[in-house]
């Protein structure tokens, strides 16, 4: 009997459904098109509706989790978690991106990329956090940490290139996540899903 | 031969590896689904009707069926005597396992 397989089901459920990465990350780099107003996204209108188109995609994509690997309400120590992951993804999102490259007079206006260390950061922390820090997690956001921290970035706002790169990593590390998930839980249809009468 | 001590006799009913599974796996969430509990524990649809019947007659998980998207669902929750018990157990299992690894160094 694996105790802690069977306990980290539900963290793992909830952390690794990597396919609903995508969405995110299509918008990361649509809103880093749409900044350098590329094409169609330089209309102020193709954005909100991308952002609809992404919401419906998520939508559908936690239909298909639901439907074939069922639904579940975390535990309160693990919204906990969850709740002080996004407490500290604020705090390195807003005071350390402000801190390290910014019109702040108390920046301290370093050559990074600001975005892609932030991001790397708090995607980093998020995991470790719920559901521990698997490898192609520390290769794809320690990749982005170790590029977005090299002093290379003299040029006078690389944000939009650190929203390529974090959209990118968004979709690479939730194919990863996802894989996992498959590996943790079994391909898609290879369980009779259909609904007992247990309890009738 | 001695009588056991109480404290280290197993609840059979929560021993049974498919209904510890199923215990284990509700311990670490509010509640959860039919589905979610047969891809978690790989028990059979049949096994795991069986077994939630089992549990729920001993009032240690509560089932409620509802319909989602016009399916029925059912889901499933650890009662308060159930996350007791199946507490107690793994507290058992752990005094059962130091027990015989200081034994066997003896």
């Amino acid at each position: 009997m694996q105790r802690k397989t069977l306990e980290k089901a539900a963290a793992n459920y909830s952390y690794l459904r990597g396919l609903l990465a995508i969405p995110l990350g299509v918008l990361l780099i649509l809103a880093a098109l749409a900044n350098w107003e590329v094409g169609p996204l330089r209309h102020i209108w193709v954005f909100p509706v991308a952002v609809a188109m992404a919401g419906a995609g998520w939508l559908a994509i936690t239909r298909y989790y639901n439907e074939n690997y069922g639904r579940l309400s975390p535990s309160t120590k693990q919204q906990v978690r969850s709740a002080l992951a996004v407490v500290i993804a604020l705090a390195v999102m807003g005071g350390g991106s402000l801190l390290m490259r910014s019109d702040a007079a108390w920046s301290l206006d370093l050559p990074v990329n600001a975005i892609a260390v932030s991001f790397a950061l708090i995607m980093l922390i998020s995991y470790a956090i719920g559901v521990g820090l698997k490898a192609h997690h520390v290769i794809i956001w320690g990749a982005v940490l170790v590029a977005g921290a090299l002093p290379v970035w003299s040029s006078p706002d690389p944000s939009n290139i650190g929203l390529l790169l974090a959209g990118v990593a968004v979709m690479v590390s939730g194919v990863f996540d996802h894989r996992l998930f498959v590996h943790t839980f079994g391909a898609p249809k290879t369980l009779d899903l259909e609904e007992s009468d247990v309890g009738a | 031969m001695s009588e056991p001590r109480s404290e280290l006799i197993l609840d059979r009913l929560i021993h049974e590896p498919g209904r510890l599974a199923i215990l284990t796996v509700l311990s670490s969430v509010r509640d959860a689904d039919f589905v979610f509990l047969q891809r978690t524990t790989g028990l059979t649809k049949g096994n795991l009707s069986s077994h939630l019947t089992k549990l729920e007659a001993a009032g240690l998980v509560a089932i409620e069926k509802k319909f989602v998207h016009k399916k029925p669902n059912t889901n499933v929750a650890l009662t308060a005597a159930g996350k007791q018990r199946i507490a107690r157990h793994w507290d058992q299992l752990e005094r059962l396992k130091t027990l015989s690894e200081s034994s066997g160094q003896q």
